[in-house]
């Protein structure tokens, strides 16, 4: 699979890894970030974690054969999540409106996330992070949806945290196992 | 045994619980709706040359469906006849033959048996011209192309009857018509194909109360509905639509683009469509043109014009769909606007759609919770707006007074005892004539358009 768009980011075959403390603070902030998510804290997370020039997305995987040319999927193709800013504020206000009825009671979700792997780019303070979730969502009774992916992040460092400037996210299932997938992976 | 009389009222006002839940009747409706009807297959220009392909899928049956060297479109069943392994794998692409992983028999674009290996040393008894795929009808309207199981079927154009009149108010009305952009994204959702049909094809109803949320953060003309709060004239505000074959509609005036929030250049594209539109259809249809139209082709192909999305509710069994996305389009937009709408259609139904994450559960909870059998002796009502609709001076069908009514709900299960009653097609094109009888108030809009 290619990667993102993403000219400031160099590739990972020759990018220095971070130093074991810079792993470390990484690796901390995405278990804030999934802490956050699990809470239902998702304004603190936009405003706090999130850069305001986010591109945040999820492509659509068509399954094709090996022999097949044709490019991976760009931004300008089908998507499931293709947001900035405004789109992905827009998600959050919906689940403060108290009339999201299908959240209420409200739904359970659970992140594991791993294989965190961080590299410096060319731009000073942005680091390209790859890293693999296990998303567990449970809902009314008996509902439970387990999701497994990877992430490819470009985090910019911001004093001593970081925030969100690129997400692309591979959902491993071509066909989502799930109603819906709104949630911020 | 499944008796339908006792499912399904003839005005299609009531159903019995059990069409959500019942086996036997599911198999029916595999037998009598989709082994009969024109299913949504895929739009020609997503397989432009020789040898394109798309796999699809009619209810339960993977099809794959294929470009020809003369242009034409053939569909095929994705079964080997050898063993029954599926012969393609891949959702599309361009091949010049379809190779069965297990024994390697090989199939031309066209779906005919072209290769048996080792033929001649495993003495094999087989007339190759007798085993191709099994072919399936195929037909394009406008380009977007529709599959029939049957042969005795009408054509595609006379299945969509009226319903094709209405569609070529945006297929043809201005300029070069609409298109699919793909790959479609995909769910499984677990409730019975016909919820989400039967909500398409007339449930304006609950898009005030069920989408509130996300119609108070998106804005737009729609947002005055969240929380059924506002107190608007709705008989003024739009119509519904039912058709011959079950195909529906309702449409909301003045709103297509009022889903999308970055809208400017689409609304500009409708301004500029919009007298193209008078002048090739006339002011009927330029008037539905502007509108917001959520529709159902019977059996299970939904779409949002407007909102540009377009879907497919593959049944897998009785309980649960797989639901396919596609992104519709204006051949005509240029590739910004193409962007931007196909941006704007995932956002609000897309998988994780703003809208789309409202639907979910009340459509798995409309099926499960006929799980009860003794739930399941109740009946479920689709009467609103019943004497206030019949036909229309200006328009084909049976029209209903208000964009919020059941009226295409009635003609959905109209339709739908109709086809599961019939032995063959005959039966129903006997009753093309006076199908329509069950709308009773015959004078409403003769009646209202003369107060008016």
């Amino acid at each position: 699979m290619q990667s993102d768009i993403q000219p400031n980011v160099a590739s990972a075959a020759n990018a220095p890894r971070v130093s074991a403390e810079l792993q470390h603070q990484i690796e901390q902030h995405y278990y804030t970030e999934a802490r956050m998510l699990q809470n239902g804290q998702f304004r603190e997370w936009l405003d706090q974690l999130v850069a305001p020039d986010i591109h945040y997305w999820l492509p659509v995987y068509e399954q094709r054969f090996r022999r097949d040319k044709r490019p991976a999927p760009t931004p300008d193709d089908a998507a499931i999540y293709n947001d900035d800013f405004s789109m992905l504020k827009m998600r959050v206000d919906r689940l403060y409106t108290g009339q999201v009825w299908m959240e209420d009671p409200p739904a359970r979700i659970r992140y594991s996330i791993s294989n965190v792997e961080a590299y410096h780019t060319d731009e000073p303070g942005e680091l390209q992070v790859f890293s693999n979730f296990t998303i567990q969502r449970h809902r009314r009774q008996t509902e439970h949806y387990t999701h497994t992916g990877g992430r490819e992040d470009l985090l910019r460092q911001d004093g001593t945290t970081f925030r969100l400037a690129r997400r692309k996210i591979d959902l491993d299932a071509r066909v989502v196992q799930d109603k819906n997938l709104y949630f911020f992976a | 045994m499944v008796d339908i009389d006792k499912l399904v009222k003839d005005d299609g006002s009531e159903q019995s619980r059990e069409i959500f839940w019942n086996q036997d009747l599911y198999n029916l409706e595999i037998e009598r709706i989709f082994g009969r009807c024109w299913l949504f297959l895929t739009h020609e220009s997503l397989i432009p040359k020789h040898g394109d392909f798309v796999s699809a899928r009619m209810a339960e049956e993977e099809i794959i469906v294929c470009r020809q060297k003369d242009d034409s479109v053939r569909a095929f069943v994705n079964s080997c006849t050898h063993r029954g392994n599926q012969v393609c794998h891949a959702e599309s692409g361009n091949t010049r033959a379809f190779v069965c992983n297990y024994h390697g028999w090989a199939y031309g674009t066209d779906g005919a048996l072209v290769d048996i290996p080792l033929e001649q040393r495993c003495h094999a008894q087989v007339d190759k011209k007798e085993c191709g795929l099994p072919q399936v009808r195929v037909e394009s309207y406008r380009g977007f192309l529709y599959g029939c199981f049957d042969a005795d079927a009408p054509s595609l154009e006379e299945y969509l009857g009226e319903f094709g009149w209405f569609l070529d108010t945006w297929m043809i009305g201005a300029g070069n018509g609409a298109e699919l952009l793909g790959p479609p994204s995909k769910s499984i959702l677990d409730c019975n194909w016909k919820v989400p049909a039967e909500n398409f094809v007339g449930d304006a109803y609950h898009v005030g109360w069920t989408h509130a949320a996300a119609l108070e953060v998106m804005g737009g003309e729609l947002a005055e509905l969240a929380g059924n709060r506002a107190d608007m004239p709705f008989d003024d505000l739009g119509k519904q639509f039912t058709t011959r074959h079950g195909h529906g509609f309702g449409v909301i005036h003045n709103a297509a683009t009022s889903i999308h929030t970055d809208r400017a250049a689409y609304d500009q594209f409708m301004a500029d469509q919009l007298p193209k539109v008078t002048k090739n259809l006339g002011q009927e249809r330029a008037n539905l043109f502007n509108g917001h139209w959520n529709c159902t082709l019977f059996p299970n192909n939904s779409f949002l014009y407007g909102t540009n999305t377009f879907k497919v509710w593959h049944p897998r069994g009785p309980h649960q769909i797989e639901v396919w996305t596609w992104t519709l389009v204006h051949k005509d937009m240029d590739p910004e606007l193409r962007k931007k709408i196909q941006k704007g259609a995932a956002f609000s139904f897309g998988t994780a759609g703003t809208l789309e994450a409202d639907d979910g559960e009340n459509m798995m909870t409309c099926t499960y919770s006929n799980r009860g059998a003794l739930t399941r002796r109740g009946t479920l009502q689709s009467t609103m707006g019943m004497n206030h609709e019949g036909p229309h001076p200006d328009y084909p069908g049976i029209v209903g007074a208000s964009f919020i009514g059941e009226t295409s709900y009635r003609g959905f299960y109209r339709f739908y005892k109709e086809i599961l009653k019939a032995e063959k097609w005959d039966a129903v094109r006997a009753k093309d004539d006076s199908w329509d009888s069950t709308f009773e108030n015959r004078d409403f809009w003769v009646n209202n358009l003369n107060t008016a």
